[in-house]
């Protein structure tokens, strides 16, 4: 089987200058993303992730080991023309404007003048940038600095995008579109790595994922197993009665069967947090952040220390919270206590509710086949140009792009 | 190709629209044409043309000196330190394209702003006789004296080895050698030095009623018609009252007047009165040079005078000819400043492919400096000037650090447009040779290796 990426005991450790303080970023990693997959790159800061893609890159030299992407050698150009890479900040010549940034990174690719005019413009249209098109990059928030980030990985319409932290600084409606950009990607034959701590987000698009610890692979696999508990049934129904729930309830003790009743929410949190947990349990070396403080109890702490805990949040957010998104917040971050889904998604649909006239989110769903994006939210004929596939209609003449 | 085109005109941008670009253009607009009005030399139109040609034109060196240190250390190690380089390596650009791009970035700003302040100068110097009064002599003398190219040519100097030798074995045998000086190299070195400084000086020097003879070759005019001039400087024993001497001069093929055959060439004649140890000049027509080239020069000390007469080693005589036009020699004087410009890119390319931004400026500005003081540091601290340890440290460290560095002081374009001297092609090429191929190539070579291999990200853990 080819590999899009494919690591052989990728290893990066850190030294001072005399050669102390050795870290170990990145332990013997063996990475496999097959081609056409979304691939989830998971793990709390300092887990070595981008230090992996750093490597993976050319922008590091890894200790040991060594990676290949696209079956080459990423600083040959023959391989680096079909990537796409989005840094985990939009780091961007900020005398340029949107437009010039655009065609700077075109002329790189050394495409032809026309394609990179063409292509320039449909990307700032499907990034929503076309009306800022001529303010310099420097006078860009940090969520347009986003958009011109990501339009820059996709210049060359890539066969292979590496995003780190794609939707940071993002509000919901850019990560929505970002999520379904990437899954619209994947299913026109492209392969995506995908780099986060932000699981919701890996969690909606990814194939499979891979969670770092201490710069090793901790869990691996396709997402629906690495979440289904085979041993377990869930019944998902609409709201019941509480007289049904008694007779459910009756039911289930008659046939002796352990059971809990409860609003589902997202799983892929739980398990991230175990992994760690079970990481920080075996006190595994890790060189990033290791939540054992004050914070980390206050995200573990028990009920009867909510009073203290709003207090802290207090402290931390200006804005005092209203009592649902306290609790949504609270509730979040333990694994046991299972009633956040709600909130969140009320808070999802406001905000979304706010800027685009659909007023129900999109089912969130694994299968990239399956989603149908909102036509308002990624501009299908832009990404049939992007990438290169033209619909029936334009073929004839459309100009330059040629790969079809 | 295009890919570092990209680049190059990335940088030239990073440059103009950080407005670092326009803070110079502003200032060199303003200060050019004031400079232009308010210099006034020695009060002649001569003057303020040879000062206002050397101070803008080491103005506008030495400020597009720092400003090619600052802008090329910065575009790279900036692109560096805030990541551009992060998307801009991981597309299908080499790294050596990249450091290439960025040097032809910063080459082509510098050819840019030279282009301009340069014609400012040219343009200021042409006009400035129209905006100021002056006579037709004034006139005359700046177009003889200015508007020129001027090869300058040394007189045959005879070899002095043999007296030289001479000389210190007479002195040997009298025991008038100073004990020591045979114990080491250098000292002797250095004795042997002054002995022939000496004796060269005894040939330089002419009693009352005695001759001189200056002989040159290859004396080669551009236009048979034009002038020869005769550059010379009195040093004297003893001071006349009125500080002035008399002399005799003889110009021509005096070759003819040993043979007793025909004169084919003129030979001309003159007497003169001049103030001593100051420089004067007088014509001689080109046709008193012989075909193959040879010129000789008669002085006789009057016998009205009262003194030894002596020409200076350095400055006591040489001969001028107008080889070129001015607006060549200023052309190559501009791209001798070009050509430095050029090594000053590559130098702070180099610092920034390897070191932070401050590091760089310092390392680039301690260059410089050296640069512009090499001729300084021989004379401070050259072996025969110091000798013992500090000698040795100098041979042995600082010689070959200053031998690495291009010698800025050494050929200064005023030193050639003031005097109207000429600046051959050939010692620009030469000059260029040396700064660009033996000097510059090798630190833009350097500096594309080290950002070949070294790691672009830093390590964030």
């Amino acid at each position: 089987m080819e590999y899009a990426i494919e690591t052989f005991s990728l290893t990066k450790v850190f030294a001072d200058w005399w050669g102390r303080n050795r870290v170990i970023a990145v332990d013997d990693l063996n990475l496999q993303v097959r081609t056409n997959e979304v691939f989830g790159l998971l793990g709390p800061n300092g887990s070595g992730k981008t230090t992996t893609i750093k490597m993976l890159l050319g922008l590091l030299h890894p200790t040991r080991g060594k990676s290949l992407l696209l079956s080459g050698d990423s600083t040959d150009p023959q391989v680096s023309r079909r990537i796409g890479f989005l840094p985990e900040e939009s780091y961007l010549y900020r005398y340029l404007t949107a437009r010039e940034t655009l065609h700077f990174y075109g002329h790189l690719f050394k495409l032809p003048h026309k394609v990179i005019k063409m292509r320039t413009e449909a990307l700032l249209d499907m990034v929503g940038l076309k009306a800022v098109a001529n303010r310099h990059v420097g006078t860009f928030s940090k969520g347009m600095a986003r958009r011109i980030g990501l339009a820059q990985a996709l210049i060359n319409d890539p066969d292979l995008l590496i995003l780190d932290e794609p939707t940071t600084g993002l509000d919901p409606i850019g990560t929505r579109q970002i999520k379904d950009l990437i899954i619209e990607l994947a299913r026109r034959g492209k392969t995506i790595l995908l780099c986060s701590h932000l699981l919701a987000d890996v969690e909606d698009v990814c194939n499979r994922i891979a969670i770092l610890y201490g710069g090793k692979i901790q869990a691996e696999g396709a997402v629906s197993d690495l979440l289904r508990h085979s041993d377990k049934t869930e019944i998902i129904t609409s709201k019941l009665a509480p007289a049904t729930i008694e007779k459910i309830q009756r039911i289930f003790n008659d046939e002796r069967i352990e059971f809990d009743i409860s609003t589902p929410m997202t799983k892929l949190e739980t398990f991230f947090i175990n992994i760690v947990n079970t990481a920080q349990q075996q006190s595994m070396p890790t060189s990033g952040a290791v939540s054992k403080t004050q914070i980390s109890d206050f995200l573990t702490g028990l009920p009867d220390e909510q009073t203290s805990r709003k207090a802290l949040l207090d402290q931390l957010v200006s804005a005092a919270p209203s009592e649902k998104h306290a609790d949504a917040g609270t509730h979040q971050v333990q694994p046991q206590l299972v009633s956040a889904a709600p909130a969140d998604k009320d808070l999802l649909r406001r905000l979304t509710e706010q800027a685009a006239s659909s007023a129900e989110p999109k089912p969130v769903v694994k299968q990239p086949g399956q989603v149908k994006p909102a036509p308002e939210q990624v501009n299908k004929d832009i990404l049939d140009e992007l990438s290169g596939r033209k619909s029936k209609k334009s073929s004839d003449n459309q100009p330059g792009d040629s790969n079809a | 190709m295009r890919s570092i085109w990209a680049v190059a005109l990335n940088t030239v941008r990073q440059a103009v629209r950080l407005k670092i670009v326009a803070v110079f253009i502003i200032l060199m607009l303003v200060l050019l044409p004031v400079m232009g009005l308010r210099m006034t030399g020695d009060g002649t139109l001569k003057g303020r043309e040879q000062a206002f040609v050397s101070y803008a034109l080491s103005l506008t060196a030495l400020l597009l000196a720092l400003l090619t240190i600052f802008t090329a250390a910065y575009t790279l190690t900036n692109d560096v330190k805030d990541k551009q380089v992060y998307t801009v390596l991981t597309k299908p650009v080499r790294r050596f394209q990249f450091v290439l791009g960025k040097l032809l970035g910063i080459i082509t700003l510098d050819a840019g702003l030279l282009a301009l302040f340069s014609a400012c100068i040219y343009g200021i110097i042409v006009f400035l006789p129209q905006f100021i009064k002056a006579d037709d002599a004034q006139i005359t003398q700046l177009r003889n004296e200015f508007f020129t190219a001027r090869a300058s040519l040394a007189p045959l100097r005879p070899d002095i080895t043999a007296d030289v030798n001479a000389a210190y074995e007479k002195l040997k045998n009298a025991g008038e050698v100073p004990p020591g000086v045979d114990q080491s190299p250098v000292a002797r070195h250095n004795y042997m030095a002054e002995i022939a400084r000496r004796i060269e000086l005894r040939e330089r020097a002419a009693a009352v009623g005695e001759e001189l003879l200056w002989e040159f070759n290859n004396v080669r005019p551009a236009d048979p018609n034009q002038n020869l001039f005769v550059r010379f400087k009195y040093d004297v024993a003893l001071n006349p009252d009125d500080l002035q001497v008399y002399s005799k001069w003889l110009a021509g093929d005096d070759r003819q007047l040993q043979l007793g055959g025909i004169i084919s060439t003129p030979l001309y004649q003159m007497e003169r009165k001049d103030l001593i140890r100051t420089t004067h000049e007088f014509e001689v027509p080109a046709d008193a040079v012989a075909k193959d080239g040879y010129l000789a020069l008669r002085f006789f000390n009057d016998t009205l005078n009262n003194t030894v007469i002596i020409f200076p080693l350095e400055d006591g005589m040489e001969l001028l000819y107008k080889a070129d036009t001015f607006t060549a020699n200023f052309l190559r004087s501009v791209l001798l400043i070009f050509i430095r410009l050029v090594f000053l890119a590559a130098l702070a390319v180099f610092a920034g492919s390897f070191l932070s931004f401050p590091v760089a400026i310092l390392f680039c500005l301690a260059v410089f400096t050296m640069a512009n003081m090499s001729g300084f540091i021989a004379e401070s601290f050259g072996e025969d000037v110091v000798g013992g340890e500090v000698g040795k440290a100098y041979y042995y460290f600082l010689k070959p650090l200053v031998t690495l560095v291009p010698q800025f002081d050494k050929f200064n374009a005023s030193d050639f447009l003031v005097p109207a001297r000429l600046m051959s092609w050939s010692l620009l090429a030469k000059l260029g040779f040396s700064t660009l191929c033996l000097k510059a190539l090798p630190l833009a070579l350097l500096s594309m290796i080290i950002f070949t291999y070294r790691e672009i990200a830093k390590v964030i853990v």
